[in-house]
């Protein structure tokens, strides 16, 4: 590590309380906004680091060379797994103790009135659902997943930052072994988590597209956040002279091919949905259709896939830092009105309309408050975890490798 | 003697053919090339060979793919166009409008695939200069060598560099087992 660069891993602590503090003086002040917003943020966040925590996974299944270097980057941001579970927890508070149960959950509140029929308890839409939609499955399931995450980001952490100490390749061996079990584990509880708590939103509908939708999103959102983090280190010095423009289009050419992924995806869950016709399953588009989310399809479709599409297929783009900072920051950007989209529609006005997303000015604050509040988290655990290990794992077996790993 | 196409020398290491190769780079020939028995990392460097435009021949076949799939299911489904042999016939299905990009896009987005896939092979043939049957090299005594532990770097006659003397002085001067002549 170059002298000059000491991390202040305080000072993310300080941003992600100062956001934190701002969601919870909303909860009060405009309770229903804001916890959506805090929703929105923790899941933006969440899919960043259950993203890097697929990047590890991946490295050790292939038992891939290039990316030992790119692996311990992840295996920081992963470190923030159980303190976004703990964020999690001012959900079920919100549920039980602001008043109103279905606040972000319609589902949880039986005796809330439907738009047009009845009440929650009483819709077949529901009730067919319900064994799965039961309160205290759901509140078991978000902990059993942040329990499975924190396992394997712990068990990977500490494989590899004890082999940096005795340089055994029994921690390698290991880790391969929990990324097979884990890939598997990982995918069913991320996709548990989309439906309970993207999904389940809305209840009335249903994609089974939905669980690889969001994989790819959280994927996409950890590879840009890499492609900014390696800019970064290179630009501060930890990384420079080691991490090479080989490693960053390697890196670059994941984030096209996960670009092209997600078109796929979510192409396909809309073409289904389009073609088969059904009410149950097309509203949930012609809620997106209203108003400001019309152009913001648009803007998804174009800036989220064709743009990105179009400039990653360069390869001098690819290996020049300005331009992958450049691209990086766009699909986090994009990511994040992605998520945005995907949410916030499902919040109902009292006509049953989707909620728009600058109906209030003061909107904006919540939204901002409940990402500052997650990243500042997750950036605070990343900074911690850099400043605590060595900037690569200098024993892994594949280290050398890896270093010599270079445009031919 | 038949007409002269170029110096060959020979070599019997691969890290002698790669800094050889470095040196005629440096020296600024054009028309030469390499034969090694198997891929070596680091040549395309040491020779100067840029980075490949076959991608150019793929995004043109891949848009030419997509454009063609789109109109061809709006040809056969919403047109009442008439060509020779073919007539647009509008259908409706499944109540959908006659014509949308939504159903006509996986149509669209396998043509693009095939189109992608003919193009690049097609262009790294017109690159190639591909089919090629006969290659002056292929005459030369010992070539078949170098299809197991030998390595070849020629340099051709019409490289405007070239001058029989001198070239033949520089090759040479590479330190390789033995400088030839390929026949054309």
């Amino acid at each position: 590590m170059s002298a000059d660069f000491t991390p202040n891993p305080k000072k993310w602590l300080l941003i992600g309380a100062a956001g934190l503090i701002v969601s919870l003086i909303g909860f009060f002040v405009d309770t229903q906004i804001a916890a959506w917003s805090y929703l929105i943020g923790l899941i933006f966040v969440t899919s960043i680091a259950i993203g890097m925590l697929f990047l590890v996974m991946m490295h050790h299944i292939f038992d891939a060379e290039w990316s030992v270097i790119v692996r311990r980057q992840a295996e920081h941001f992963i470190s923030a797994l159980p303190y976004l579970g703990v964020l999690f927890v001012p959900l079920w508070v919100l549920t039980y103790m602001g008043g109103d149960q279905g606040i972000l959950w319609l589902w949880m509140d039986h005796t809330a009135s439907l738009h047009g029929h009845g009440t929650v308890g009483t819709d077949i839409l529901y009730l067919k659902k319900a064994w799965w939609l039961s309160e205290t499955f759901f509140w078991f399931r978000a902990i059993f997943c942040f329990a499975v995450w924190s396992y394997f980001a712990w068990a990977f952490r500490r494989n590899s930052i004890t082999q940096d100490e005795d340089g055994s390749p029994k921690h390698t061996y290991s880790s391969r072994k929990h990324a097979a079990a884990g890939l598997i584990l990982v995918a069913l509880t991320w996709t548990a988590a989309s439906f309970d708590w993207i999904m389940s939103l809305e209840y009335h509908w249903f994609s089974t597209m939905f669980g690889v939708w969001i994989f790819s999103s959280a994927i996409r959102a950890a590879l840009s956040v890499m492609l900014l983090t390696c800019a970064y280190l290179v630009a501060k010095g930890p990384l420079k002279g080691i991490f090479n423009t080989k490693h960053l289009h390697d890196v670059a050419t994941l984030a096209f091919a996960f670009t092209v992924f997600w078109a796929y995806i979510t192409f396909s869950q809309y073409f289904l949905i389009w073609n088969a016709n059904i009410p149950e399953e097309t509203f949930w588009f012609n809620d997106r259709e209203q108003g400001l989310w019309w152009p913001i399809s648009m803007v998804l479709i174009f800036g989220y896939f064709l743009f990105p599409f179009l400039y990653l297929l360069q390869f001098p783009l690819k290996v020049n830092y300005k331009s992958t900072t450049f691209i990086g920051s766009w699909l986090l950007i994009m990511n994040l009105v992605d998520v945005f989209y995907n949410i916030l529609p499902s919040l109902k006005d009292s006509h049953g309309e989707p909620f728009q997303l600058f109906s209030e000015p003061t909107n904006v604050i919540w939204y901002i408050s409940g990402i500052v509040g997650a990243g500042g988290i997750l950036l605070w655990a990343y900074w911690s975890s850099f400043a605590k290990t060595k900037i690569i794992p200098i024993r892994d077996p594949r280290i050398q490798d890896c270093l010599n790993h270079n445009h031919h | 003697m038949a007409k002269q196409h170029g110096l060959i020398a020979k070599f019997d290491t691969p890290a002698g053919i790669m800094h050889a190769a470095e040196k005629v780079r440096d020296a600024g020939f054009k028309k030469w090339d390499v034969i090694a028995p198997f891929p070596l990392h680091g040549l395309d460097t040491a020779m100067g060979i840029k980075r490949s435009p076959v991608g150019r021949f793929t995004i043109v076949g891949g848009t030419i793919g997509l454009v063609s799939g789109m109109l061809m299911i709006w040809f056969t489904s919403a047109s009442d166009l008439s060509l020779p042999y073919m007539e647009g016939y509008q259908l409706i299905v499944g109540g959908k409008p006659l014509f949308s990009p939504q159903y006509a896009f996986p149509v669209a987005y396998e043509m693009t695939i095939l189109f992608s896939a003919f193009a690049s092979i097609g262009g790294m043939f017109i690159l190639n200069k591909l089919p090629m049957h006969y290659h002056p090299v292929l005459k030369y005594k010992d070539v078949a060598a170098s299809s197991d532990d030998t390595f070849f770097l020629y340099i051709e006659n019409e490289d405007p560099q070239f001058d029989e003397d001198k070239t033949r002085a520089f090759l040479g001067e590479l330190e390789p087992l033995e400088v030839g002549e390929l026949e054309e």
